[in-house]
């Protein structure tokens, strides 16, 4: 499958996925999965409202469709957006935070129609953008950011505190916008989404231009916040980054979504596909001969240049093989040293359904 | 595991309800009065405007002083004897004696330096956030689009009771303390409040043209273009037809700094028999296109806002 009918959503998973709908992950996690969305508890709010509902949305720039028929639901967790350049990423982020007006469709958030501006208390936004009024200190801007949330002047100052120590800018917040690196701007922009406490976090490329230990900061960050019950919605070109704050992905291509699901998930319905896993095994070619036994399993390659052996097994159907391969290793007491997919990453999924590389 | 990330990520529990949004406008107007500060080309047109309310502040004290001492002096001026009741003749037209016609006068007069001012505060309060990218900041906090042009209008209104209704307040104070105090802000009372309703004019429609304008061009040049041909353009043409080709006097409503005098010298109770240029249009007229112009300032604005979207 170079390209899948992109017109035509994996919805077998149903577009409308939540995380507090998404079944268990299965078997085998990836290596990377660390901090996926199942962990998080959904939103603590008890409310049958979704946090945010996308039903049936449609834009048109001029002659340009930009979203087509999109459909999505989220109620917690982290959700990451990919998807090529003009994939509709950064649309329906700022449909989400009420600053697009869908040409057909409604976009909700928590029952209100994002274009309220009741809906944005629920709503932090951190726009892709990074150009503010450059005379502004970062402390001065998100204060006034803070205000604008409707705070009284010492709660501002007490908040404006807090989430630039929460995104380390705290002793740095006094110099003014324009000498900040791109990094920075990047903290000051995620700190004024944080001030009014948002159950929704809206993040365009909030890693972009950010060191790899500021981003492993961040991401602990988006993880904490996850953890205590916040909804995130990050959309990024970082996929590995990405892959280590969630599994769970709403992939977009030319406006559509593609696919809404875990990456196994997602992975699982690429039947055309068939799914490369790495197995490190004693006895090698018996454990080859074996497999082939099994309906699933279209090929195997035995690497003998390795000590222990391994074997590159081809398998359509991912959640029939893994049962029959458990089976398998259970029956014939086989000793499995590693056991590793080698096209469940984002980058291999998104390949598959984007055609080429996969590469954002 | 709770990572050390958590332990920061705990918002301290607060009981408040965050405000109205109203006070999201209030806010935003501040920080457009600190942007505009930053504006040296401003402090210098601020000075000039000081320096036309010094003029009339020194030339009342100066006339009421002349009239009242050395009305029937005479001084030698090239060896040619002169009254010096006569030397300030030429402050007659200004009428600087603290009547309607003095805060008419001034407001006139001080509105060359308000058109000015207002034409570049358009472009750095409303052009500068398409350009400097704050509205996506903007509009993502929980406040709706007519409260952040609320925050922009009142910015406005400080600028032009700031610029024209404090002077001219200040200036109503000073004529009652040239005078008989007591009585003068006992009978003068209602200029006061005239003072006061010329102001809420000016700011109302001002400030609805200035983000009207700004909202449409956006950059500096254009918009200083736009006012210049709303306020001097067509008060040339207003006064070439009127004046200069004898057409009704209603070609003067195209003139909007003269339909603003005229609602504000109604609001100052003056006898419109008075008013100079002669002839003009009736007061009733300046309201109707004062109402006009903000009606259809909101209009525009109403739709644009309606239709604004953040995308780039």
């Amino acid at each position: 499958m170079n390209n899948p009918e992109l017109g035509t959503p994996i919805t077998d998973i149903d577009s409308r996925v939540s995380h507090a709908q998404a079944e268990p992950l299965p078997f085998p996690f990836p290596e990377s999965g660390a901090g996926r969305a199942s962990e998080f508890p959904s939103n603590a709010v008890p409310t049958s409202e979704p946090l945010l509902l996308f039903e049936q949305v449609s834009k048109w720039y001029g002659n340009v469709l930009a979203l087509n028929h999109v459909t999505l639901e989220l109620r917690g967790g982290i959700t990451g957006l990919v998807g090529a350049n003009g994939a509709g990423k950064s649309t329906l982020l700022r449909m989400a935070n009420g600053q697009i007006i869908p040409t057909l469709g409604r976009v909700m958030v928590r029952g209100i129609d994002a274009r309220d501006w009741q809906a944005r208390r629920y709503v932090g936004y951190c726009p892709d953008i990074d150009a503010f009024y450059e005379d502004f200190s970062g402390r001065r801007f998100v204060r006034l950011m803070a205000r604008l949330c409707g705070y009284s002047r010492t709660e501002a100052t007490r908040r404006t505190e807090e989430v630039l120590e929460r995104v380390g800018m705290r002793d740095r917040a006094d110099r003014k916008l324009r000498g900040y690196s791109k990094g920075m701007r990047q903290r000051v922009k995620i700190a004024q989404a944080l001030l009014h406490d948002p159950e929704l976090l809206i993040l365009d490329e909030p890693l972009s231009g950010i060191d790899p230990i500021g981003r492993q900061e961040l991401l602990e960050l988006f993880q904490g916040l996850a953890r205590q019950g916040k909804c995130l919605l990050i959309s990024s070109h970082e996929l590995e980054a990405l892959e280590k704050l969630t599994n769970h992905v709403v992939i977009m291509a030319r406006g559509r979504v593609a696919a809404v699901g875990t990456l196994s998930q997602i992975r699982d319905l690429l039947e055309d596909h068939p799914l490369s896993v790495r197995i490190t095994a004693e006895k090698a070619r018996a454990l080859a001969r074996q497999l082939l036994g099994l309906p699933e399993v279209l090929a195997v390659e035995v690497d003998e240049s390795t000590e222990p052996s391994s074997l590159v097994v081809k398998a359509h159907n991912p959640k029939r093989f893994f049962e029959s391969f458990a089976n398998l290793v259970v029956e014939e007491q086989i000793e499995v040293k590693k056991l590793e997919p080698l096209d469940e990453s984002a980058h291999a999924i998104l390949g598959y359904l984007l055609g080429g590389s996969g590469k954002t | 595991m709770p990572t050390e990330a958590d332990n920061l990520l705990r918002y301290r529990p607060w009981n408040g309800e965050p405000r109205n949004p109203l006070f999201a406008s209030v806010a935003m107007a501040r920080v457009s009065l600190w942007l505009l500060a930053r504006q040296k080309l401003l402090w210098g047109l601020f000075a000039l405007a000081l320096l036309v309310f010094f003029f009339f502040f020194y030339a009342q004290y100066l006339v009421v002083w002349i009239t009242s001492q050395l009305a029937n002096e005479t001084v030698r001026f090239g060896g040619i004897p002169v009254t010096v009741g006569n030397l300030t003749r030429f402050l007659d037209r200004l009428s600087l004696n603290g009547t309607a016609h003095t805060f008419g006068n001034f407001i006139w007069f001080q509105g060359y330096m308000l058109v000015i001012v207002l034409a570049l505060t358009g472009s750095v309060l409303i052009g500068n956030d398409f350009f400097h990218g704050s509205l996506p900041f903007y509009l993502s906090k929980p406040i709706g689009r007519w409260h952040y042009v609320l925050g922009k209008c009142l910015a406005i209104g400080v600028v032009v009771n700031v610029m024209i209704t404090l002077p001219a307040l200040v200036l109503w104070v000073q004529a009652g303390l040239l005078y008989e105090w007591q009585s003068y802000y006992l009978d003068n009372f209602d200029l006061l409040l005239g003072i006061l309703g010329y102001g809420l004019v000016l700011t109302i429609t001002l400030s609805l043209l200035v983000v009207a304008t700004a909202v449409w061009v956006r950059r500096m040049v254009p918009l200083v273009m736009i006012w210049m041909g709303l306020f001097v353009f067509l008060r040339m043409l207003a006064t070439l037809l009127v004046d200069g080709m004898r057409l009704d006097e209603r070609w003067r409503l195209i003139d909007l700094w003269n339909v603003l005098y005229l609602t504000g010298l109604s609001c100052l109770r003056v006898d419109p028999e008075t008013i100079r240029p002669a002839p003009q249009p009736e007061y009733w007229e300046a309201w109707v296109v004062v109402g006009a112009v903000c009606l259809a300032c909101a209009a525009y604005l109403r739709n644009r806002i309606r239709a604004v979207e953040i995308v780039s």
